[in-house]
Order: C-alpha cells, then sequence, then structure tokens
C-alpha cells in the first residue's frame, strides 16, 4: 500500500522539497533588502513630516513591533513624535503615518503609507499640492489639534487653515472623513502613549 | 525533380519552436487572441510601468515553470499534473514577488494583491497543459516567451492608451500638452473595460479570417 503511495507520488514529494529549497534560499538571500526597503521608506515619511529633527528614535513593543518614533533635533531637543495609524477607507485599509510636535499640540500633517482609493478622487490624499493651491495633506499641515478635526464638504481651503475644520476631496468625501478620523485617533492614542 | 522536392521541403520547415514563438507573440495573443489572463489586463493597465512590470513578472514565470515542466514531463502521472503545474507556478511567482519587493519597492506595492495572483492566471498554466507537458525544452521556452512578450505587448498597449488619455502622461512623464482634458474615467475600471473592449473590436475586424 505505502510503497504504491511513494511510487505514485514520489514526483511531488521530491519537487515539493526542491522548490521549497529554492524559495527559502530566494528569501534568504533578499530578506535583507526587502526590510531596509520598509525601513528607508519609513524614514523618509518621517524626515518629510518632522522636518526639524535629525534623527529618529524608534520606541518598540515587547514584539518588535514600532509603537511610536521620537525626532530629535542636532542639539538633542526633542522636534516632535510620529505614530502609524489605520482606519477603514474608501475602498480599502488607509494606513498614515502621523506626526506631532513636542507636546502633542500642534499637528505636522500625515504621509500615506498604504493606500487603494479610487484614483483621480480619493487617491489625491497622496499628492502634493500644485503651487498656488492647498492639497489635500498640506490642509492638515501645522492644525492646533486640541478639539477634534472635523470634515466640511465644501469651503475654501485656505479660509480654513487655522481652525479645526478640513475641507473634504471634491468628490471623495468618505476618503477625507476616513483620514481625518484616522488622524484624530491617532492624536488620542499618542496623548495616552506619552503619559504612562 | 529532387532539387524541387528539397526546396518544397525547406520551406515547411519553419522550425517547430520559432513558429510557437512567432503564434504566441501575434497569432494566439494572450491578450487579444486567446483572451486569458484578462485580471491583470483589466486591474494594472491603468499606467505603463506598473503594465510593463506585470508583463515582465508574467513572462518570468511563464518561461521558468513552462521549462521546469518540459523537463520533468516524461514524470509526471497524468492524474497528478495539475498538482505539479500549480507547485511549479507558485514558486516561481513567490521568487518573483520576494525580487519586485527587493528591487522596485515602488512597483511592488502599486501592484499589490495582482503579483501573488499571477499563480492563478490561466495563461499559465494553460501553457504547462498545451506546450510544456508535451514537447522538448527548446520549444517550450520558446513557446513561453513568446506567450508572454505577447501578454506584456498586450498589457503595455492598454496601459499606453489609458495613461495617454487620462493623465497625458507616459511612465509618469507629461507627454501631451496642459490643456489636454484629462479622462478620469480612464484611470478607473470602466476604463479598462472600454478600453479592452474597442481594441478587441479592431483586432476581430482586422485580423479575422474570413
Amino acid at each position: 500500500m505505502l510503497i504504491k503511495f511513494i511510487r505514485q507520488s514520489w514526483l511531488v514529494l521530491v519537487s515539493a522539497l526542491a522548490f521549497g529549497l529554492l524559495v527559502a534560499g530566494v528569501n534568504a538571500a533578499l530578506e535583507g533588502k526587502i526590510a531596509e526597503n520598509a525601513r528607508l521608506k519609513k524614514e523618509k515619511a518621517l524626515k518629510t513630516l518632522l522636518t526639524d529633527a535629525t534623527s529618529f528614535e524608534t520606541i518598540t513593543d515587547d514584539e518588535g513591533n514600532m509603537v511610536y518614533s521620537v525626532g530629535k533635533d542636532s542639539s538633542g531637543n526633542i522636534a516632535g513624535y510620529a505614530l502609524i495609524a489605520s482606519g477603514g477607507g474608501f475602498a480599502d485599509k488607509i494606513e498614515l503615518l502621523v506626526a506631532f510636535d513636542s507636546e502633542i499640540k500642534i499637528l505636522k500633517g500625515f504621509y500615506v503609507l498604504k493606500s487603494q482609493e479610487t484614483p483621480g478622487f480619493g487617491d489625491k490624499i497622496t499628492h502634493e499640492s500644485k503651487p498656488g493651491e492647498i492639497g489635500f495633506k498640506k490642509r492638515f499641515q501645522d492644525r492646533p489639534i486640541d478639539n477634534k478635526l472635523i470634515v466640511i464638504k465644501s469651503g475654501n481651503p485656505k479660509e480654513h487653515t487655522d481652525d479645526n475644520t478640513i475641507v473634504a476631496i471634491t468628490g471623495a468625501t468618505i476618503t477625507s472623513e476616513a483620514v481625518t478620523k484616522i488622524v484624530n485617533d491617532a492624536a488620542i492614542k499618542m496623548k495616552k502613549l506619552l503619559e504612562k | 525533380m529532387a532539387t524541387g522536392e528539397k526546396l518544397e521541403l525547406k520551406q515547411n520547415q519553419t522550425p517547430e519552436p520559432l513558429l510557437h514563438f512567432l503564434r504566441g507573440l501575434w497569432e494566439e495573443n494572450a491578450v487579444f487572441r486567446q483572451m486569458l489572463g484578462m485580471c491583470p489586463v483589466l486591474a494594472v493597465t491603468a499606467q505603463l510601468q506598473p503594465a510593463l512590470t506585470m508583463g515582465i513578472a508574467t513572462t518570468f514565470v511563464l518561461v521558468c515553470s513552462n521549462a521546469v515542466v518540459s523537463l520533468i514531463r516524461n514524470l509526471i502521472q497524468g492524474h497528478l499534473r495539475i498538482l505539479m503545474f500549480t507547485l511549479t507556478i507558485a514558486t516561481f511567482v513567490t521568487i518573483a514577488d520576494k525580487l519586485l519587493q527587493a528591487f522596485v519597492p515602488a512597483m511592488s506595492e502599486k501592484l499589490g494583491p495582482y503579483v501573488p495572483l499571477i499563480i492563478v492566471n490561466c495563461l499559465i498554466i494553460g501553457r504547462a497543459e498545451a506546450c510544456g507537458s508535451r514537447k522538448p525544452i527548446i520549444t517550450s521556452l520558446l513557446d513561453a516567451l513568446g506567450m508572454g512578450l505577447g501578454f506584456t505587448l498586450g498589457l503595455c498597449v492598454l496601459g499606453t492608451i489609458r495613461e495617454l488619455l487620462a493623465d497625458g502622461a507616459l511612465f509618469g512623464i507629461s507627454v501631451l500638452p496642459e490643456a489636454f482634458p484629462k479622462w478620469n474615467v480612464m484611470k478607473l475600471p470602466a476604463g479598462a473595460f472600454l478600453t479592452l473592449g474597442i481594441l478587441l473590436g479592431l483586432s476581430n475586424h482586422f485580423l479575422k479570417k474570413k
């Protein structure tokens, strides 16, 4: 019985082993580079958000996952904090890196790490501002966040730069609201983390 | 008489591997003639660069898996062949995914789940069944290469049209004047269906044997 099975399936067994070894080899060879790519991406995001900071220290939990990052300027003072926050968007989960000043009173902005929002509408959250316009990302920069940010559907972004209102992207209210909620939740979470 | 026979023989003797290669590239083009692998064709062709990356990744998997299947074709048991094909394809897709993550991380992120989904691209398993498991290695290699390049060509045609109309750009670089109206629909799934439908109609109109 057993011999019959082996005669039938020896090729599957052997090739499973061979292919497994091949995949393991490729993984071992590229693992370092992939991890390095992820680290570079996070560092780039941190640098664009916390412009004053020159060095970053990552606080991790027991399992080695990032909880938040502290940015320090050249003289060692804390320039700001950043953490990864996520929530449901219009199409899929949105993952942001959200940055605050050293007292968690001013929002420094966000950087989109992951999003699948509708091209042409919701994906404007990832775009940089065109000259002379205040793009969606820029609407969050240097905002006081003592109060929760709220989304308004229409309005001129230039008139809403220092209150707690964010003008939504035309045609992408759900995405705008999702991003604002993630940022609000991130602010609360960050404050709690620092109280500990 | 003898020379005439020889000539005739020569004419019929377009080498088989080359015949397979050309057939995949045009006559039996995966996108426009066979309509295989429609999922990536519709999903990743909003811009030229992801379309090209996807085409290259698919060609890599196709060539490697067809070669391996061809090498072990005499050892495969008939009723276990699909299992063997899937095993082979999955291995090379995993390798392709890791390579993309390591060397073009931005594209890997953009393509997202569609790289692992190459596993279920029926073009690849179709070639393993129709060619890899029957023909010697050289024919299989060229067949896979032809089919893969034909598929890449199809993806790139769609990618070019959609990116031009949606952004006025190619490879993310603006090529059309600012005044060109941007057809946002071309970035959306609807644009993919429209473009593919029109291209299929055109290719049927011009290539159909009468």
